[in-house]
């Protein structure tokens, strides 16, 4: 089985969160060396060269976004996303609590790559244990020399600052976790500006989450060449993956890109005793789901992409024949609604819509007229958003509606709206 | 105000807004006689809190960053944000009361009224739900005795259903006080309120500076969490009405909105893809000009 312990070394066998037994196993080695030996084009070079993506959620090369930052010498700034808030997302809060020096080491050397001299890391609000152990981590990092003033004998000095928010999935999204950040309420901004040009306080900004990030570390220690020699063509590299739903052993696993879905369920234990295959739900709440006929499809980006859907944070959910698709539907909109920022009409009006509606048919109450309309609003709240999170809604809600329309069916009461 | 003419809700919201209905103004009448007389309490902690706050603001290049750390730290001495707070924080970043409030809103984590000294906050993600969720909502909500949202007349617990908690792996999970609770069975629910009112659990009670109401949830969270972001989907019981079943207005708003506005239909990510590649372009002219905004 393909699993494999680059991020996720370690963690569960030693105390990582002590910073000497991080040491110990080698952690900060390859800052200090950065620091000292490197230029920050190189650290540059390795992370475009390693091949990395994007492991938030939307893919993007990091190298590249990195590459788009314009020399105007103004103060730039890094943003470690850490607002893990993806439903069926789990890896960052794992990372976090269990390696935050790890997370600090990708911090620093992201920061070192980009030219900026602090750096900020968004806690999810409720990763209130997380921000602590962060926050003791940073400590110990600052007593140890590893960030402050003129690191190691250079003239190079770097500030860290852990941020913590308040609640709002939508504060995960890149402008709207900058917005928050500066102490506004989280509303995405209208791009461009994209924040490489104007992010925090209007300079320019790379926001990176904390997987890709911590992937910085062992692309360093064993080259660029090692990460990119694994994956397929233009998926490189490794993957924590979050499997949730119904398997015998959820949990994340961390594997090559490029494993099939169904050796994936394999690793989580396979499903659960007497139970058949239904849809796998590979990128977070914001995916469509895949089926049967995509199970052999290896696990990377185009792939996904390929089968409909998307590879988004890596949160990979399985849906076995028990499932009600109807209140899973439901329970997705729900989540949107609640969570939109209330912005822009279609993401506000639309998601609320389909609440209702959905809601209708989870009581056994709806119209067969719902069915054409669910299809329509659906598809046109997609594409008319500041942000992704409007778009969000149709992935998994139309890709299940389509599939399972009969658990759809049994629950309409009557034809049409009656009455007044 | 709501309680007068409560919109009908959805599910749990149907159920809050009668309950309220019944308790009628009580619990705002409450809060404002209890700010009133936490005035002097207040500003002991204000001066308390003060070294602390500034030490936030200097974290940051602009200081209405410090804004959130400075609302945590006050909920950690007041059990819940205050009027009192807000104005504080608006004074120390050169803000305007409304903006701290309206910022202050926008975030669920922040309570405006007194909640109770356990709050738990269960989840209702799809993983959870996959794994039992609504089970463990029904138990929590009948050994409670309270619904979504709502503080035990005892002012010891506050129940919310929340969304995704990114513990997956161990469905159902809930938080005590923001700290992780995985793997719940009934039987571990029961043990956890029984250490709870017996005062010996082990995450730290809340503070509690004012005595909770019925909901911590003001009037317009409540609006909001019916569905009041979204006017045209007010509920409404007869057919046909806006909201009602059948009522397609909310429809036909999109369809107008897509229609007379005429937005590209390029879908939001594509959009940003090909944007970015005019970003590409925009960071070069940035490098030659040394163009600035």
């Amino acid at each position: 089985m393909p699993v494999t312990k680059v991020l996720t070394e370690g963690i569960g066998e030693a105390n990582l969160r002590d910073i000497d037994v991080y040491r110990q196993r080698g952690g900060y080695v390859q800052w200090e060396r950065a620091v000292r030996e490197l230029t920050p084009a190189q650290v540059m070079e390795a992370a475009d060269k390693s091949g990395l993506r994007g492991r938030g959620g939307a893919g993007f090369p990091t190298g590249r976004k990195w590459g788009f930052l314009p020399n105007n010498g103004k103060p730039r700034y890094l943003v470690c996303n850490c607002d893990e808030a993806e439903p069926g997302t789990f890896k960052d809060h794992m990372l976090l609590e269990q390696t935050p020096h790890l997370v600090l080491e990708g911090i620093l050397l992201g920061a070192y790559g980009i030219g900026c001299t602090h750096a900020y890391i968004y806690i999810r609000g409720e990763f209130k244990e997380g921000y602590e152990i962060f926050t003791k981590a940073l400590a110990d990092a600052r007593a140890a020399g590893m960030f402050g003033k003129k690191l190691f004998g250079t003239d190079y000095s770097l500030e860290v600052t852990a941020h913590r928010g308040a609640g709002a999935y939508i504060c995960g999204e890149e402008t709207g976790l900058l917005n928050s950040l500066e102490g506004k309420r989280g509303e995405p901004r209208l791009k461009p500006p994209f924040p490489a040009i104007a992010g925090l306080y209007g300079m320019p900004t790379v926001v990176n989450n904390v997987e890709t990030l911590a992937y910085l570390v062992p692309v360093l220690k064993n080259g660029a060449e090692w990460f990119s020699s694994v994956g397929t063509e233009r998926s490189k590299g490794y993957k924590i993956v979050s499997v949730s739903g119904h398997v015998q052993k959820p949990g994340n696993y961390e594997m090559p890109l490029g494993t099939t879905v169904r050796e994936i369920i394999e690793i989580a234990g396979g499903l659960l005793p007497g139970r058949k295959f239904a849809a796998v739900q590979p990128g977070g709440q914001s995916s469509a789901c895949i089926f049967e006929e995509h199970l052999d499809y290896p696990y990377d980006y185009e792939s996904m992409a390929k089968a409909g859907s998307m590879l988004g944070s890596g949160a990979f959910t399985v849906f076995d024949d028990s499932t009600d698709f109807v209140k899973a539907a439901f329970n997705s909109v729900r989540f949107y609604a609640h969570e939109s920022c209330g912005q822009c009409t279609p993401c506000r009006e639309g998601g609320h819509w389909l609440e209702r509606v959905l809601h209708r048919f989870v009581e056994g109450r709806g119209l067969a007229s719902d069915l054409e309309m669910i299809e329509r609003v659906g598809t046109t709240i997609t594409g008319l958003n500041l942000c992704a999170l409007g778009d969000s809604i149709e992935p998994f809600l139309i890709s299940v509606f389509r599939r399972f329309k009969p658990q759809f069916e049994a629950r309409i009461q009557r034809e049409e709206a009656v009455g007044v | 105000m709501h309680s007068q003419n409560p919109p009908m809700g959805v599910g749990d919201d149907v159920k809050l807004a009668s309950q309220n209905a019944a308790s009628g103004a009580q619990p705002h009448q409450q809060m404002d006689g209890a700010q009133a007389h936490e005035g002097e309490t207040f500003a002991k902690l204000y001066a308390q809190l003060r070294p602390q706050c500034e030490a936030l603001i200097a974290q940051y290049e602009e200081k209405r960053s410090a804004l959130l750390p400075m609302m945590h730290l006050f909920q950690e001495h007041e059990g819940y944000v205050s009027h009192d707070a807000m104005r504080a924080a608006a004074e120390m970043l050169d803000l305007s009361p409304a903006v701290v409030e309206s910022t202050v809103s926008f975030y669920t984590l922040f309570f405006r009224k007194p909640v109770g000294k356990y709050v738990l906050q269960v989840c209702r993600g799809l993983m959870c739900e996959l794994r039992g969720a609504e089970e463990i909502h029904k138990y929590f909500r009948e050994k409670l005795g309270v619904g979504h949202l709502e503080t035990t007349d005892d002012g010891l617990f506050s129940y919310e259903e929340v969304e995704c908690l990114a513990a997956c792996d161990r469905a159902t999970c809930m938080q005590v006080n923001l700290e992780f609770v995985y793997d719940l069975t009934p039987q571990m629910i029961d043990e956890m309120i029984d250490l709870m009112r017996a005062g010996t659990y082990k995450t730290k009670p809340m503070a509690q500076t004012a005595k909770p109401g019925r909901t911590w949830k003001v009037d317009q969270d409540l609006q909001v969490s019916r569905g009041g972001k979204a006017p045209g989907t007010l509920n409404s019981t007869r057919p046909n009405n806006a909201g009602g079943v059948g009522d397609s207005s909310g429809v036909i708003m999109l369809d107008r909105f897509v229609t007379n506005i005429g937005f590209s239909p390029a879908r939001t990510h594509e959009r940003t893809v090909r944007d970015a590649r005019g970003v590409y372009e925009l960071a070069e002219e940035g490098s030659n000009n040394n163009a600035g905004h």
